[in-house]
């Protein structure tokens, strides 16, 4: 059952549409000949925008993890479309898709894990240049200095290894590296898990500041519906494989359409008033 | 079960099949062959070494020759030995039985003491018998082969308490059967003795951490806490557990033992295939090369198989696998 | 680690064997065929002590006594095969003779020809070992990375190649290879038959570093900025394998070196005049060089120790390894 999207109303075109996205798994039952289908997202529509952040909410293995990593260009959707500006990337041979890399990155829910343990902190962030063949050595460095800097890392530490660095300064190692190719979108799966709160809201602050300096559009893929109502534009809940219920944040929160996300918000409310009710 | 066995059959027949291709093959490569050396030979006409050659079917392409071999295989006839002209097949039927005799006993010393050794180390693991038993097994392990089969040599030649070999003495024929018996084992015992010490420290290894493993388990924790006694629980519980691994040792155990064999047979003067394959190379006797090199494979394939029809009896996993 | 610097030493005692040698590996002295290993005295008939060490000719009617020499010049030697030299770590006047392990048929020092005879059998070992290694890479990266059929395919051919015993397939090969041709080409042809065979296990194991690395996290990140597969492969998965690869080598090398040194003793592999272990332990084949001339089982009693060392090295290094690793 597809869902309308509230979203594009007396908007410009977004920058990045999902249109029927769906990806589906063959599995063989072990030891036995059957096979079965899994289906990890089905029928997908978002749509993002520049200069606003859409949150992906759902419950652990509702799908969105998987549904971000497709949107990334990381794994293959078995149907839908992907279009960035208007342009079928789906339809993109593996040269062409090359550039498009550049332009949609993605930071992973474990920073240490996603950085290669073995090189310096300039390295990694500088490696998507090298990738890509950009500069000279010199400019690359140039440029994860400044990067360094633009995610308030100091860039002296530049030769440090990543686990010389705490848990949220990793995590702006990785957003320092999903910048270096200049990208119009950034996903982020679940980024704020892994940090405690204070470093939760440095980290939210820091995106917001990016978002605003280089108008990117963001897909914040979460599953704490209380700290996505701090800071999205729009909201995607999903359930099982499928989007429920997709609008402006403020209207979600408010007014939610579908029976699922009153209940989700109703058990957020509950832990809240008991957190109230202990405090006072 | 049969449907396992045809398909582990038809396995082993296609890797058999293979390795005769394979080993054919690379026998052609080299240059010259049997009667090559003959040709040096003032005395010998070009034509008459010519007509040996075809005599033998020397002279055509390999894969017609290949063909001819696998045909003739089919029948029993494993091809000419130019060096004892005489079909190979015979030749290599009495090599092998003796061959055989020497890794049948040897696997069943080797594993006789192996079982008990394991099972006692592991169930005494941390313990100073273990302690000292894995210092024995480890200098054992790293005495190369060689070096060990020559020292049996030397204790055979000082201490002259032992043939220093062959199979049987002189005076074979005028013994009666039991003295037969008797002569065949009194020559038997030391290459036997030799190969059972080469392959013993890495079986005894392998056993002890695999009943180390199963008697982690939280099922023999249960059977002693129910008061069953330790040998019991040894026995009928541990051992039918640590069956499977043990009989995956197996299969490899027959590799290993092979490959020892042939150089213990040269060492210690046991006539088995391991002297012959080596006259044979040296003489470029390729058909009886072909027929050792193949037996072998034989009974590798013959021993995993034997290992994995073991481990489907054994373990009802693998039978509902299937 | 000790069983680090001891394989160092030993490794550099036969690298320099021409030093550490009196004699030439081929030196023959017909008039002293299995001479007994020469007693070296510090203590004169008198009873006096002498700092520096002398041997006794007692086969000469004279007992004639040779005091031991430092840094002699003797026999000319090539250090590595290319820098000439001549000076050796000790040495007798002729015609004294010291033979620290005596001598074989042909009147040759056993202990010189034990030092020639490791670099033969270690180099086969060691270039043996790098060339199976490097086919593991190449097989396994492969394999483990690109998965699916190609999987199934190349490890199906390993499976074939374990599943044969090494030594017949050595031996087999080795059949096939011209009895009579110079020496280095066997010695050659040798070890790549060597390397060629036991690529099998190496693959495995780096096939499995490869799987697992495949699905770190930092290289589906670097996917993420449309890294190559060549990228990838090179600069963050194959690194992974160098611990591997590095416990691999330690033990591939003893077990190459033994190769070699049993194909020489059966006398197919490298002969006359390249020295081998495996050519000084022939002899010892004959019954009455084992039932009259002990020393000529020393080369292979000193092998025990060196195998120890290489043993305990490669534990060393696996130490090391897990430390280092993250």
């Amino acid at each position: 059952m597809k869902v309308e999207s509230n979203l594009n109303s007396g908007r410009t075109e977004p920058l990045l549409r999902v249109t029927g996205l769906s990806q589906q798994f063959v599995q063989r039952r072990t030891l036995s000949r059957s096979k079965f289908t899994v289906n990890a997202f089905s029928d997908v529509d978002l749509a993002l925008f520049a200069g606003r952040t859409l949150a992906l909410v759902g419950e652990s293995g509702a799908g969105k993890s998987s549904l971000a990593r497709c949107v990334a260009l990381l794994d293959q959707p078995t149907a839908g479309k992907i279009e960035l500006e208007g342009r079928d990337l789906l339809a993109l041979g593996r040269k062409a898709l090359i550039p498009i890399h550049g332009q949609i990155q993605m930071i992973f829910q474990d920073p240490t894990s996603a950085m290669n343990p073995s090189r310096s902190a300039g390295e990694i962030i500088a490696e998507p240049l090298v990738v890509q063949g950009e500069g000279t050595k010199a400019q690359r460095r140039e440029r994860a200095l400044h990067l360094m800097e633009q995610v308030g890392l100091d860039p002296r530490s530049e030769g440090k290894r990543p686990f010389e660095f705490s848990g949220g300064q990793r995590q702006r190692l990785a957003i320092a590296r999903g910048l270096a190719l200049g990208p119009r979108v950034l996903i982020f799966d679940e980024v704020l898990s892994n940090l405690d709160a204070l470093n939760q809201s440095l980290i939210l602050r820091l995106l917001a500041d990016l978002q605003r300096s280089h108008s990117l559009a963001y897909l914040h893929v979460s599953h704490d519906l209380r700290l996505v109502s701090e800071f999205a534009d729009d909201v995607a809940l999903m359930c099982e494989g499928q989007i429920v219920e997709q609008q402006d944040a403020r209207k979600l929160f408010e007014s939610p359409k579908h029976s699922y996300t009153r209940d989700l918000l109703a058990t957020v409310q509950s832990v809240d008033s008991i957190l109230l009710e202990r405090s006072a | 079960m049969t449907r396992y066995l045809t398909r582990r059959l038809a396995h082993a027949a296609l890797l058999l099949l293979a390795v005769s291709v394979f080993s054919f093959a690379l026998l052609q490569l080299a240059p010259g062959d049997f009667f090559a050396p003959l040709k040096l030979n003032p005395q010998i006409s070009a034509r008459t070494v010519e007509g040996l050659r075809a005599q033998y079917g020397l002279d055509r392409p390999w894969p017609v020759r290949y063909g001819h071999w696998l045909r003739g295989v089919f029948h029993g006839d494993l091809g000419p030995s130019f060096a004892y002209n005489s079909p190979v097949a015979p030749l290599l039927a009495v090599r092998a039985r003796n061959t055989l005799l020497l890794t049948g006993t040897a696997m069943l010393w080797a594993w006789l003491i192996a079982i008990p050794l394991g099972i006692v180390s592991a169930v005494r693991r941390g313990k100073w018998s273990d302690r000292a038993g894995g210092v024995v097994t480890s200098a054992l392990l790293t005495i190369p082969d060689l070096v060990l089969f020559l020292a049996i040599l030397l204790l055979a030649v000082r201490s002259g308490w032992f043939p220093t070999g062959g199979m049987v003495s002189t005076a074979f024929g005028e013994l009666s059967g039991r003295g037969r018996a008797m002569d065949i084992a009194y020559h038997l015992f030391l290459p036997a003795l030799a190969l059972a010490i080469a392959t013993l420290p890495a079986l005894v290894r392998h056993i002890r951490s695999a009943m180390i493993e199963v008697l982690q388990a939280p099922f023999i924790r249960a059977a002693r806490a129910h008061g069953i006694s330790e040998y019991r629980v040894l026995l009928r519980y541990a051992l039918p557990v640590a069956a499977n691994p043990l009989i995956s040792l197996f299969g490899f155990s027959v590799a290993t033992m092979l490959s020892a064999s042939l150089l213990v047979e040269v060492i210690l003067s046991w006539p088995g295939i391991g002297p012959l394959l080596l006259e044979a190379i040296l003489a470029k006797d390729v058909y009886v090369v072909l027929g050792t090199v193949m037996l072998s494979s034989v009974f590798l394939v013959l021993g995993n198989l034997v290992a994995d029809l073991l481990l489907f009896a054994v373990d009802p996993r693998i039978r509902m696998e299937s | 680690m000790g069983a680090l610097v001891l394989l160092a030493a030993f490794q550099f005692l036969i690298l320099f064997a021409g030093f550490f040698a009196p004699y030439g590996f081929a030196a023959q002295d017909r008039e002293q065929p299995f001479a007994a290993p020469t007693t070296v005295h510090f203590w004169d008939t008198q009873g006096h002590f002498h700092l520096r060490p002398f041997i006794v000719d007692s086969e000469s009617s004279e007992a004639r006594v040779y005091p031991v020499r430092f840094f002699v010049s003797g026999t000319p030697y090539k250090i590595a095969g290319i820098i000439p030299a001549q000076v050796h770590l000790f040495g007798v006047e002729q015609p004294g003779r010291i033979f620290l392990m005596g001598s074989d048929a042909y009147g040759r020092d056993q202990f010189s020809r034990f030092l020639f005879g490791g670099q033969s059998s270690m180099l086969a070992g060691l270039i043996a070992a790098l060339l199976s290694v490097s086919i593991g890479i190449l097989v396994g990266g492969i394999a483990g990375y690109y998965g699916g059929w190609v999987d199934e395919l190349l490890m199906r051919g390993g499976e074939l190649f374990l599943a044969l015993p090494w030594l017949y397939l050595l031996f087999a090969v080795r059949a096939a290879l011209p009895l009579h041709i110079s020496q280095w080409e066997v010695f050659l042809l040798l070890v790549s038959v060597m390397g060629l065979i036991g690529w099998a296990r190496p693959a495995r194991l780096i096939r499995g570093v490869v799987l697992s690395a495949k699905q770190r996290n930092f290289v589906v990140a670097a996917r993420g900025f449309g890294a190559s597969d060549a990228y990838l492969l090179r600069r963050h998965v194959l690194p992974q394998t160098y611990g591997v690869l590095l416990t691999q080598m330690t033990l591939l090398i003893p077990q190459y070196v033994l190769a070699e040194v049993t194909l020489t003793f059966l006398g197919l592999g490298v002969g006359e005049p390249l020295p081998s272990w495996g050519t000084q332990l022939a002899s010892l084949q004959q019954y009455y060089v084992l039932s009259s001339y002990w020393w000529m089982f020393l080369p292979a009693l000193l092998l025990i120790p060196l195998f120890l060392v290489f043993y305990a090295a490669a534990d060393a290094l696996q130490e090391i390894h897990k430390t280092v690793a993250l």
